[in-house]
């Protein structure tokens, strides 16, 4: 592993390996498609997100991986100012309320 | 409001939402009220993902085993032979690796979770982990292992990293007792750990 | 025109069968070569085109010119000290022009 990149894994030590395949929750199919759907019209691009992805520094290691490319998602619209805090948080707040009535 | 807010059935065995659940699905809202995206293409997307992606791999690689002059063609550019085939592979710049009685392959991104999704459709969560990411490329023996994949020692094993603009299928052997079989019936045994390189097909 | 895995690289360095050898650098920012290959000697198993630089697409800018990307392929045994298997194990990786000198 570089010093400055989470991503650079090849080659360390692991442990054992879980070689079910768990799938997909039904939100991470959907993050799954946002996160498509944005690539194929180039709203952003694959690079962007795995850059901001690497750019969780240690962060990188304590998120599952649809959390993590949320995460770097949103970093990335923030940094590009597609979206605000503001705007983010007070959707979260709305959506939020959605589920909890 | 959007048509997103519907619930699928998926979701009611799910429990309540975690924070990053909220957090993609508000900033999914935000960006179709910005116009830059559509319910309607994510949602297509999905379908796709779901129900179109992961039948196809199966499908092409027992056409390959069925047809020689396909074979060639896929070894030679996978894309290319795809495209010719009618199936259009997307950004997916596809390489087909063959097994042979002396070559076994295997496919991994060690630096994220690159993987042929519109052949293969999402890639499993063992091959997005950390502990497949950091091994296969080191120890390849004692991780096919862990799959229940035991490969003879004579056999030479090729670890193939999908670090940059490539992806990759393996194309396997066509096991023996399959003689006369319909490609439906050889697609059913080229399941997606096969194709991977985690496991062999049976009969 | 078909679409096609490759791209045409007329103007590259390096040709199937070559022995290279990549960079021993450890640059910050977002870099498609592993750190496990820095340094490592093996030989061109293809060429795959010419795309443009991943380095520059992460940061928002266009990654041009484009950068020529080679299969290369080395043997376990010279990328791991005490790889314990036999001598025809392989990793084969893309690496970009950038990253090779001739061995």
């Amino acid at each position: 592993m570089s010093e400055r990149n989470p991503a650079d894994i090849g080659g360390e030590q692991d442990g054992p390996i879980d070689t079910v395949d768990h799938g997909l929750k039904f939100w991470e199919k959907q993050a799954n498609a946002l996160r498509n759907t944005l690539t194929s019209r180039k709203v952003v691009r694959l690079d962007e997100l795995r850059r901001a992805a690497e750019d969780l520094g240690l962060r990188y290691y304590r998120l599952g991986y649809f959390e993590r490319t949320t995460e770097a998602l949103r970093n990335l619209l923030l940094e590009k100012g597609m979206l605000t805090r503001a705007e983010l948080e007070r959707k979260m707040a709305e959506v939020r309320r959605r589920y909890d009535p | 409001m959007s048509a997103t807010h519907d619930h699928h059935p998926q979701e009611k065995d799910e429990g309540p939402p975690s924070e990053h659940e909220i957090m993609s699905r508000a900033m999914q809202e935000l960006l179709e009220e910005k116009g830059l995206i559509t319910s309607e293409q994510v949602r297509r997307r999905m379908e796709l993902f779901e129900q179109e992606f992961p039948q196809r791999g199966s499908r092409v690689v027992a056409h390959a085993w069925a047809d020689p002059a396909f074979r060639k063609r896929l070894l030679a550019d996978g894309k290319a032979a795809c495209a010719q085939w009618g199936l259009e592979l997307e950004a997916d710049r596809l390489i087909a690796v063959e097994n042979t009685p002396q070559v076994h392959n295997v496919v991994v991104c060690t630096l994220c979770s690159c993987y042929p999704r519109a052949l293969l459709g999402m890639p499993p969560t063992w091959y997005k982990s950390e502990s497949y990411r950091r091994r296969v490329v080191r120890e390849p023996r004692a991780v096919l292992k862990e799959f229940g994949t035991l490969i003879p020692g004579h056999v030479s094993i090729r670890v193939h990293d999908s670090n940059a603009d490539m992806r990759y299928v393996v194309v396997p052997m066509r096991p023996s007792g399959t003689e006369g079989w319909t490609e439906e019936q050889l697609a059913s045994i080229l399941t997606r750990d096969t194709l991977v390189g985690v496991a062999l097909p049976k009969v | 025109m078909t679409p096609s895995a490759y791209t045409p690289a007329p103007r590259r360095r390096f040709n199937v069968g070559e022995r290279v050898r990549v960079k021993v650098a450890n640059p910050p920012g977002h870099r498609r070569t592993p750190s496990y290959i820095r340094g490592k000697e093996g030989a061109i198993e293809r060429v795959c085109g010419c795309f443009p630089n991943p380095e520059e697409l992460a940061y928002g800018f266009d990654g041009e010119p484009k950068r020529v990307l080679y299969r290369v392929r080395f043997k376990q045994q010279d990328v791991w000290s005490g790889y314990d298997a036999l001598a025809e194990d392989f990793v084969e990786l893309e690496i970009y022009e950038h990253w090779l000198d001739p061995a």
